[in-house]
Parts: structure tokens; sequence; C-alpha cells
């Protein structure tokens, strides 16, 4: 029972982590419907920047972290402006391969400047264990998980109440409506880049503080595709219903299902939830099914 | 535009030949007794470089009629060709069997495999398939790290060296021409379905899959048969990288190795029969070019980390890749047509 109750939570907490990551994803493809596919190489690079800077630069938290923010908003930024910027009105295919390429260019960035493989980050959480009825949870999880539901919290409000917010909302309805109404295109779609790369630096952070920097966070980011897929691309609620639900069967799966299986079955549960629900329900819990015209 | 002027078409076979003109037969042949006397003036080194060409000209001649002629993004045909290649590995390893049979058995299982795994094809498209692709990889490398007392698992599993009867391909030569002959067939195949009835109605489903269906293309057919003979050359592919190496990993066949593919496919032109080619020719002389000028750059620059060589490769790749969907998205395929019309024109410019 104590088992139970332990993978329950921390498989819901490492989910909101995911959630927030994915939560990065759904923000472009709302605005832009561009697939970003690079999530787990954004993940993992923000990592290694936040290790070189708290660790090989020893800086002191309030400089490194946020240095770290400054780092993802130029990614954004850059990568929009380079990259997606020339290919805006091209097919769907050119779209998708792109971000292909950026997540290759962004590997060997990461093994051209950080040839070490594995690292550690500081540890920003208290480490005692607490006990939650009869089972031990790590309270890095738990912190992981309050600092995700704020953010998401924040990126809610943001976007039912700030103006580029509203903006980007619009722009994902009708992108011509919004030309009209003489709002940038453009910086919109920048300016969701740039949150999805926080967002993805900040999720990154969170996982690779507790589990340590690896080329295991691009798998990370892969599996934070099962959650969008799973909630629907263009759902936020989706995300976060769909984050916790893909973490829960990856901690159950993973510590009921290990015995049966073989070791390692919790790595690909979230690739097979993702084959079920292509074939189930493929737009997701929360998606919009897009009904196509001639 | 397409031919040298004064060329004329008196009967349907003069049409459809691929061959047209004395300048073409002489460049062919002149072309093919390159290639299959080249094992007599090149190195051991070099010959292997040419017969990973070969293969790789296989895999993405799949990943082309898939992506460049469907319109059906796979991300996982490193995965497909995992499958060949265990399956001619416990084939022709472990039960024995002859080569011919084993090639054969691996192009079919992939693509079997191939076709479950583009089911979701049917009902969705481009971010969604490109997802599901991915996951495929994953789990057909998960399944072959894990299934250790059919495929060895992490510790690998050896393959014995193509034999057809009495004829084992040993040498690097040897193998080359076995692994040119593949290549040349695989590449009429390719050619001969993209312009017939089957290539047509890819093209249809490409460019509006809902129109294709309005017009009595049948989707679920087209789609899946795609994915079978994308997979099918992949599953060959794999094979034939089995029997060469003589030694199969899981680590032979990743998601990196997929993404590369796709890039290849792009850099060539998507949608063409020579784009494969020249697309896996650039990049796999470009890897050796990466290989080769790295030690000296490391030499003369002692101040570079110890991650210059290893990660310089991705790096080009993923510029050459994103510059070239930005600036020549249809490939050097393309070019390549440019350059031949310009050519026939000289001195003129129209």
């Amino acid at each position: 029972m104590a088992e139970l109750l332990q993978y329950t939570i921390t498989g819901l907490a490492v989910g909101m982590v995911y959630a927030l990551i994915a939560l990065g994803f759904a923000l472009i493809w709302k605005s832009s419907s561009v697939a970003n596919l690079a999530l787990g190489q954004l993940v993992l690079i923000s990592s290694w920047f936040t290790y070189s800077m708290l660790v090989q630069a020893k800086f002191p938290y309030w400089l490194g972290l946020p240095a770290t923010i400054l780092f993802a908003v130029f990614l954004g930024w850059a990568i929009e402006r380079f990259t997606l910027r020339p290919l805006i009105a091209q097919p769907i295919l050119a779209m998708i391969t792109v971000t292909l390429g950026v997540a290759y260019f962004l590997e060997g960035v990461v093994t051209f400047v950080w040839p070490v493989s594995v690292a550690s980050l500081p540890r920003f959480f208290p480490q005692e264990p607490v006990h939650i009825g009869s089972a031990v949870i790590s309270q890095q999880y738990l912190w992981a998980a309050v600092i995700s539901l704020i953010l998401f919290g924040i990126l809610s409000l943001f976007f039912k109440y700030h103006k580029m917010g509203v903006a980007m909302r619009a722009t994902a309805d009708d992108q011509m409506a919004v030309q009209a109404c003489a709002i940038p295109v453009t910086s919109v779609f920048s300016t969701s880049w740039i949150f999805a790369c926080v967002v993805a630096a900040i999720g990154g952070v969170l996982i690779s503080s507790i589990a340590g920097i690896g080329n295991g966070l691009i798998e990370t980011g892969l599996k934070s595709f099962s959650v969008v897929i799973l909630g629907g691309l263009d759902s936020f609620i989706g995300c976060m219903v769909a984050g916790p639900i893909i973490g829960l069967c990856e901690n159950l799966g993973g510590g009921y299902l290990t015995t049966i299986i073989g070791p390692g079955i919790k790595d690909i549960i979230p690739f097979i939830i993702i084959i079920i629900v292509m074939i189930i329900k493929p737009y997701g819990l929360f998606g919009e099914t897009r009904i196509e015209r001639i | 535009m397409d031919l040298p002027s004064g060329t004329r078409n008196y009967d349907y076979a003069t049409d459809m030949a691929v061959l047209r003109t004395k300048t073409h037969w002489a460049f062919f042949i002149g072309f093919l007794i390159i290639v299959f006397t080249a094992p007599l003036y090149l190195r051991d080194n070099w010959l292997g470089i040419f017969n990973l060409i070969g293969i790789t000209i296989i895999a993405v001649t799949g990943l082309n009629i898939l992506v460049g002629y469907c319109g059906q993004l796979s991300i996982g045909h490193a995965g497909f060709m995992a499958v060949g290649a265990y399956t001619t590995g416990i084939l022709t390893g472990s039960l024995g069997w002859p080569f011919l049979v084993g090639l054969l058995c691996a192009g079919l299982s992939a693509g079997l495999i191939g076709i479950i795994f583009g089911l979701p094809s049917v009902r969705v498209k481009g971010f969604y398939l490109a997802i599901t692709t991915i996951a495929a990889q994953l789990i057909i490398i998960w399944i072959i790290n894990h299934w250790t007392s059919v495929t060895g698992g992490f510790m690998g599993m050896n393959v014995p060296r193509a034999s057809i009867g009495p004829l084992v391909f040993k040498s690097e030569a040897s193998q080359f021409y076995l692994i040119m002959v593949i290549v040349a067939v695989c590449l009429l195949v390719a050619k001969n379905l993209a312009r017939g009835r089957v290539g047509r109605a890819f093209i249809a489903v490409r460019d509006n899959d809902l129109a294709a269906e309005v017009m009595g293309i049948n989707l679920l057919y087209y789609k899946l048969l795609a994915f079978f003979i994308g997979c099918f050359l992949a599953g060959i592919a794999g094979a034939l990288l089995a029997h060469w190496t003589g030694f199969l990993n899981g680590e032979n066949f990743t998601l990196t190795d997929s993404i590369l593919y796709i890039g290849m496919v792009i850099i060539g032109g998507l949608g063409t029969t020579i784009g494969p080619i020249i697309g896996v020719v650039v990049i796999r002389l470009l890897q050796q070019g990466i290989i080769f000028i790295s030690p000296f750059i490391e030499n003369a620059i002692p101040a570079l980390s110890t991650g210059f060589t290893t990660g310089l490769g991705p790096m080009v790749f993923g510029l050459v890749i994103i510059l070239f969907l930005i600036l020549e998205p249809r490939g050097l395929a393309h070019r390549w047509t440019l350059f031949k019309a310009a050519y026939r024109l000289w001195p003129f410019s129209y």
C-alpha cells in the first residue's frame, strides 16, 4: 500500500513537470500551428546552460537562474527569427522538418560545448523526505509539482487578461482577422516561441535538478509529446490533465510491470500510450477535431 | 525542357524510355563502367564508404517514396531498418536459412511492421504521424534491446556474411558488387513505380488526400501501400547493413539516424528519383570530410573542447537541413535539372 501511494504521488509530480514542458509545445502550436520537435533538445541545452552558470561559473542562484531564463528568451527569439519566419506559409512538412534540423543542430552544440555526457545540478530544494501517510516521498518532486502548478496559473492568467495573451489567442483563431486589427502577427509568433523556450527551460531545470543532466533529457522532451497527444494539441487544460496521467502510468507501470516484462518498461510506456491514443482517439481528450473541406 | 531539341517520339515505347538519346546511353554506360570497375582502383576503406552509401541509398529511396511521393512523414525509418536487419540476422544466423530468403523476409517483415505503425496515417497526418513514427522507432529499438533471448539485447548479435550458393561475399569488393546490383534493381523499381499508376496515386494523395479520395483513390490502400514499399526497402537496406557489418546492435539504428535520413531526402530533393542518390552521396561524403578534417582543426587550435569532433557533425547537418529548407526546398535535384537545361541551351540563354 505504501508502495502504491509512493508511485502515485511521484508519478503525479513528475507528470506535472512533463505537463509544463508540453505547455511550451501547445503554446507554439496554438499561435502558429508549428509542431516543435526540438522540445527535448531545448530542455537539454537549457539544463546544460544552467549547469555552466551555477557549477562552472559558480554564480549564486539569484544571478544564475535569471541568466538561464534570459538565455531561453534569446534561444526562442533566435529560433523563430532565423528558421521559422522565412518559412511562413510553407507546407507543413517543411515546418516539421525544420524543427528536426534545429534539434539536430542543438544536439551538436551540446556535445560541442559540454563534452562530458552527464553532470548533476546543485540541489535547489531541501533533501529530507516527507512522510505522507505510509509513503516516503522525496521533497524535490513536490516542489517541482508546486512550481509547475504556479507557472500554469500565471500563464492562464496571462492568456486571459494580458493584451499579448489575448492577441496570441486571437492569432490562433484567425490570422487574417488579427492582421486586420493591426496586431503584428510576427511578434506574436516570436513571443510564443520565447514563452515556449522559457517554459521548457524551467521544466528542464526542475527535472535535471532531480535526475541529473544527460541525453536522457531528450527522451523527457519526447515523453512530453505523449502528453500533448493525449491531452489534445491545442488545449492547455489538456496538458495539465494528461501530464499527471502520463506520469502516473509511467510510474505505476515502472513499479509493477518491471518484474513481469523486464527492466526499462518505464521508458517505453508513454510511447505505447501515443500509439494507443492515435488509433482510438487521435485528437486527444480535449483537442479540437478538425474537419477538413476540399 | 526535359529533352534536347530534335528528340522525337514515334511510338509509346520511346516516349516512356528512361534513356532517350545517344548521349544518355553514352553517359549511362560510362557511369556503369566507372561504378563496376571501382574495386580495381579504390582502396578498401573507400569501398567501405561506397558500400555504406549504396545501403543508405536503398533506405532513403524507400523513405522518398513514403515522404516525397506519398507525403506521409516518417521519422522512424532507422527503426524499420532495424526490423529488417534483425530478421535476416535471426533467420540466417540462428536458423541457418539462405541469404536471399533472409533478405526477402527482412523486407517483408519490415513492410508488415511499417503497415502496423502506418495504420494511424489513415486518420491523421502531419505532426500526428511524425509523433507516431517517432514512437514506433523508440518502441522497436526498446524491444530489440530487451528481448535478449532472440536479439542478444544490448550485447548485440553476430550475422554471417552474405552468400549465394557456394559464393560467399567476404571481401569489401565482392560486397560492393552485391550491394550495387541490389541498389540498381531498387532504383529501377522505384523509378517505374513512381511514374506508373501507383506513383500517380501517391502524388495525388500527397497534394490533397481528400481530393484524391473524391476522385476514387482508395486512401487506406494507397497510404498503407506507401508504408509497405517504403519500409520494405528500409528492411532490405537493414538486412544488407547487417550482412555488411557482420554485427548488430540497437545503437546502429538511432532516432538521430532517422532524422539524418529525412535530411538526406530533403537535401536531395523530395519526390524525385535522383534526389535520394544525390542527397545520400553528399551527406555521406560530407561526413567523411568532417572525419578527415577535424583532427587537423583540433591540432591547429588546441583551445577547442574535446567534443569538437563529435559535435561538429550534427551541427553541420542540422545547419544544412535548415538552410536547404529555407533557401532551396526543392533540393539539389532541382539544381541538377536547372543545370541540365542550361547546359543543353548553351551558349544561348533561352
